[in-house]
């Protein structure tokens, strides 16, 4: 029995950044903008976090295309982004149809 | 001027009768506590389009200590869970669950006094989950060194403060080397700086099979978050279920009480459930604050009341209502005077 999926599509990537100096900025993004970097399943950007939240090295980024992308979009992606950062996975993310199949942090 | 304040947040279904009858009890020890009241949960959403209103949040931050009713969840799709945001968003990583049993409340065990301490923040709890495929679904498992450390680290030092004498570290990392072994390294290095404590590690089915047969072997457990979820419950369970769990939800400068269970929504405004729960994790809230005496009171009759079964609810064979069971706590402490006789040792 095969699950009934009728279409999907490439709409971003989750970056699996590891920064030991605070919350990654991210900057000159374009296909993609940043939709939210979390720690340990917590947003911590945009927008403020408690002080008392423990931050690890290791942070969930999300970016998600701006227009119509495809897998070289990602692969030019993730390579100007090694110039900078240490990244340690991706994670393409789709819509199965038009629904995420993805999840947000806290 | 009020010695505390406390974020109180009735919650949903049964939650606002219950915290009621609870704010009545702790309220009658004596103890001088200004309630804040906030909202959580579903109602929320039509009036603020969100289930953890920022009010709530600002209230939390303020006070740094709130006692909370039950929740609803939804379960499968919707909105992520207002408890779990909760202890995210207070880092609010280490979940002390006593399970006691209750002399009053009979149960084919009755010799468990555990206390666990079950790791809030991460494991599969850390909301990244992906479809890697059509028919592939994939939830990261996060187990950080640093969280691992410091709840591993907090249980010790409640284990020491209370005279405890065995705390055991509960893992699957026969299986998963990485993560779990990760779990228990932390839990090693963290033992060291208590000596004096016995250490020891179970793997989580085993444990699961353990309690049931021989539950008085447990003093102290630490958890990652998922097993501690079930073996939690698995404990309550033993001690008389849910409606005698309490539960804190702990960080390095906020805590947040609350009962386990959930808000039962058909018996919302029927004036029928037990409120022990929550007036359990009152009590450890009181604890918390400092207010040793009127714990103890509140506690002491709270068994009085228990093992008297004339004024209790049907989930233990009684017929009294919420209120009734409330007031006849609140008869006994005056019974018993102000608990000054009672100090804690």
């Amino acid at each position: 029995m095969e699950r009934a999926v009728k279409s999907a599509r490439l709409v971003g990537v989750d970056i699996y950044i590891i920064s030991e100096n605070g919350v990654p900025q991210f900057t000159d993004l374009a296909p993609f903008q940043c939709e939210f970097v979390s720690n340990r399943g917590t947003k911590v950007w945009p927008g403020n976090f408690l002080p008392d939240l423990l931050l690890v090295n290791w942070y969930r980024c999300r970016f998600l295309a701006t227009s119509e992308i495809t897998d070289k979009d990602i692969d030019s992606f993730l390579a100007r982004l090694s110039e900078t950062w240490l990244w340690s996975a991706a994670q393409k993310l789709w819509l199965y149809d038009n629904e995420p199949g993805f999840s947000k942090p806290y | 001027m009020s010695k505390h304040v406390v974020t109180l947040i009735p919650g949903e279904g049964t939650g606002p009768e219950i915290c009621e009858a609870v704010k009545r009890v702790i309220d009658a020890s004596g103890v001088n506590i200004k309630w804040e009241y906030e909202e959580i949960g579903l109602d929320c959403l039509d009036k603020y389009g969100t289930l953890l209103p920022e009010k709530t949040i600002n209230s939390i931050a303020k006070n740094r200590v709130a006692l909370k009713g039950p929740t609803t969840t939804p379960v499968g799709t919707g909105h992520k869970s207002a408890n779990v945001t909760l202890r995210k968003v207070f880092d609010l990583y280490s979940n002390v669950r006593p399970a006691v049993s209750i002399p009053a409340v009979r149960r084919p065990w009755n010799d468990i006094n555990i206390l666990n301490f079950r790791e809030n923040t991460e494991d599969t709890y850390s909301a990244i989950e992906h479809m890697v495929s059509s028919e592939v679904a994939q939830c990261l498992k996060v187990i950080t060194w640093p969280g691992s450390f410091r709840i591993a680290d907090f249980a010790f030092k409640w284990a020491r403060a209370q005279g405890r004498k065995k705390v055991v570290c509960v893992h699957k990392a026969n299986i998963m080397k990485i993560t779990d072994g990760l779990f228990l390294e932390a839990f090693r290095e963290a033992a060291k700086a208590y000596p004096e404590i016995e250490t020891g590690d179970i793997i989580v089915d085993n444990c699961a099979m353990q309690l049931v047969r021989n539950p008085a072997q447990f003093d102290c457990l630490v958890l990652p978050n998922l097993y501690g979820d079930i073996i939690t419950d698995l404990c309550a369970g033993m001690v008389g279920g849910l409606g005698f769990a309490p539960g804190a939800n702990i960080g390095d400068s906020c805590a947040i009480f609350e009962a386990v269970h959930g808000s039962a929504p058909k018996y919302a405004g029927l004036n029928k459930v037990n409120p022990s729960a929550v007036l359990s994790s009152g009590i450890m809230m009181l604890r918390w604050l400092g207010e040793n005496t009127a714990a103890v009171c509140i506690e002491r009759a709270m068994q009085a009341v228990l093992a008297e079964g004339r004024r209790v609810t049907y989930d233990v064979g009684g017929t009294a209502g919420t209120d009734e069971y409330a007031g006849a706590i609140i008869e006994k402490m005056n019974e018993q005077g102000n608990g000054e006789q009672w100090k804690e040792q």
